[in-house]
């Protein structure tokens, strides 16, 4: 049935408010960016854009902004995080799904490093990390694994992983908690009538229990994904990108170029980039996965 | 269901490990707050000691530099919730019920908004602000804070709405009532839990946000989790103060979670899963 204007008017003015506020507060950085994508200023010597280069801010991004090694390690953290998390989150909520004693408790708790600003967890694994003397390189010691001499945030080869760790501590739960409420959905006669059919835990897992939780899989990947994409508050307290590119992210280094070195015409070019990036990656995701979704 | 005791022992056993790991990086940063300075970095590890709580009151009672902090985060976080509020009802409301053609579209970019990296609007907002004449003013954070608490705040509502079922609404229409009435008379009594699930999610969203704070804040506005920075190339001692302002920051959210125990799926998936 389709409403008249009249019916549909209190509606629209209901959302209106929000809408054009967000529309503003979206579109405004978009133009921005846009815009001063062509042009040269560096804000540091000029309140206004300078002068119109074509595309030269794009090229510069690749030329003088490690972007390429930037869009590697965001990606190896976005995958690699989002595997690892899945994985040990739909074990721990199998193990919650037993439904044994006590295990609300455990639930409970589980969710606490969600609850942590990141820049708080950042500043919580500093300390764990601390060189020599934190708690993970004594406990590295005592399970001899060797530590490096700059140790595991100053070793371009452990940094990245020392700063997924925090993640995977952090959001673990989130995977954990979201999975255990879908998995207890499913239903009692569905996993019985498989049981009866001869069905180990294996296959229970495989044939009956993933495929149901599938929308909700869909949208919780999706979700943490983008998030370790956008990786930022991390990467900013535990290394500032370093030990030389090895930790920088997409969003620390359009971080760097623009509000530290001020290159804004740089930093709308590396916007531009980055949103396209984002938008292929999502589009990408929708193709492949998007099958009754919950969204 | 009989389960063998074996599994029943190996769930227990695994899941034992996993409470350690995620509790255990909580409560050794916690202990160092109450740690004598000299105990923060001892090998090996100190674990029993004699309790001091000389940190919290230096960093909130005398000085207590961090008191003004902390104030800042509850004013901020209080009033981006209070501004969002009303207008994160209204448009929850208007997409749940209004049959419009292009909800889905908007709902998908209010969703896009929550995903999108919020490094990438900052500079815009940076420098729009300081035009303005607003940097480093808490209304400034406010107003920014908005363009994530109001997706996340209308998502969450919606999903409430949508289980109030319509024909409530509709037999008051028949009767003669207007939306206004509809609203205030109908759906917001029925969906109070709803509002107030959301006001407090959406209060540890906002009070959780430190990159919008990170750039827009000066000493005088800045947040509690800001605050930590200043001791960025800290050593040693100072470690108690962080931690002692770590703690005070990680409470809130934490209590909310915990007596929002039933909300939190659907609080952290935006209302997709309840």
């Amino acid at each position: 049935m389709k409403k008249n204007v009249s019916q549909r008017g209190p509606y629209i003015l209901l959302i209106a408010p929000s809408f054009l506020f967000l529309f503003a507060l979206t579109f405004y950085p978009l133009y921005f960016a846009v815009k001063n994508s062509f042009y040269y200023w560096n804000l540091a010597t000029s309140p206004k854009p300078v002068s119109f280069i074509g595309l030269d801010n794009y090229i510069n991004v690749f030329k003088f902004t490690p972007f390429l090694a930037s869009l590697r390690n965001t990606l190896i953290l976005a995958f690699v995080g989002v595997a690892i998390e899945l994985f040990f989150g739909f074990l721990i909520a199998m193990a919650l799904a037993s439904q044994l004693k006590y295990l609300t408790y455990v639930r409970a708790l589980l969710i606490m490093p969600v609850t942590i600003a990141p820049i708080v967890v950042g500043f919580m694994f500093r300390y764990l990390y601390w060189d020599k003397v934190g708690f993970i390189p004594w406990l590295a010691d005592v399970f001899n694994i060797p530590e490096p001499d700059e140790g595991f945030l100053g070793s371009k080869i452990t940094a990245l992983g020392a700063v997924l760790l925090p993640d995977i501590w952090q959001w673990t739960p989130f995977f954990a908690i979201v999975l255990y409420a879908s998995i207890i959905a499913v239903s009692r006669d569905l996993i019985d009538a498989a049981k009866v059919d001869g069905a180990g835990q294996i296959r229970l897992i495989w044939s009956v229990i993933l495929p149901t939780i599938r929308p909700i899989l869909f949208v919780i990947v999706l979700l943490q994904f983008m998030r370790l994409f956008n990786s930022f508050d991390i990467v900013y307290i535990l290394t500032d990108g370093g030990p030389g590119d090895s930790t920088r992210t997409l969003s620390y280094g359009l971080f760097r170029e623009g509000l530290r070195n001020f290159n804004i015409g740089v930093a709308s070019a590396y916007t531009v980039v980055m949103v396209i990036i984002i938008s292929l990656l999502v589009f990408i995701y929708f193709k492949l996965f998007n099958k009754r979704a919950a969204l | 269901m009989k389960m063998k005791t074996i599994s029943k022992v190996s769930i227990y056993f695994f899941l034992i490990i996993v409470i350690t790991f995620f509790m255990l990086p909580i409560i050794w940063f916690s202990t160092a707050s109450i740690m004598p300075g000299e105990l923060v970095f001892s090998d090996p590890p100190t674990i029993f000691f004699e309790p001091v709580n000389k940190a919290f009151y230096e960093a909130f009672l005398n000085p207590g530099p961090h008191l003004v902090q902390l104030f800042n985060s509850l004013t901020i976080t209080s009033f981006a919730v209070l501004v969002n509020l009303p207008l994160s009802f209204s448009a929850a409301y208007g997409l749940s019920r209004g049959n419009l053609k292009s909800a889905p579209r908007i709902l998908g970019w209010y969703l896009g908004l929550l995903m999108a990296p919020p490094i990438v609007f900052l500079l815009p907002y940076f420098i729009m602000i300081s035009n303005l004449g607003l940097s480093g003013t808490k209304l400034s954070i406010v107003v920014v804070l908005q363009v994530v608490t109001i997706p996340f705040s209308i998502w969450l509502l919606k999903s409430f709405i949508d289980e109030i079922p319509f024909e409530i609404e509709e037999a008051a229409k028949i009767d003669g009532a207007g939306i206004r009435a509809i609203l205030f008379q109908i759906v917001i009594p029925l969906c109070a839990p709803g509002i107030i699930v959301t006001t407090m999610f959406a209060f540890v969203f906002a009070w959780n946000n430190t990159v919008f704070p990170l750039i827009l804040s000066d000493h005088n506005s800045a947040t509690l989790q800001i605050g930590l920075l200043s001791y960025f190339s800290a050593s040693g001692a100072i470690w108690n103060l962080i931690a002692a302002i770590t703690v005070v920051s990680m409470v809130i959210p934490m209590l909310i979670f915990l007596v929002f125990d039933r909300y939190v799926v659907r609080g952290l998936t935006f209302g997709a899963i309840k």
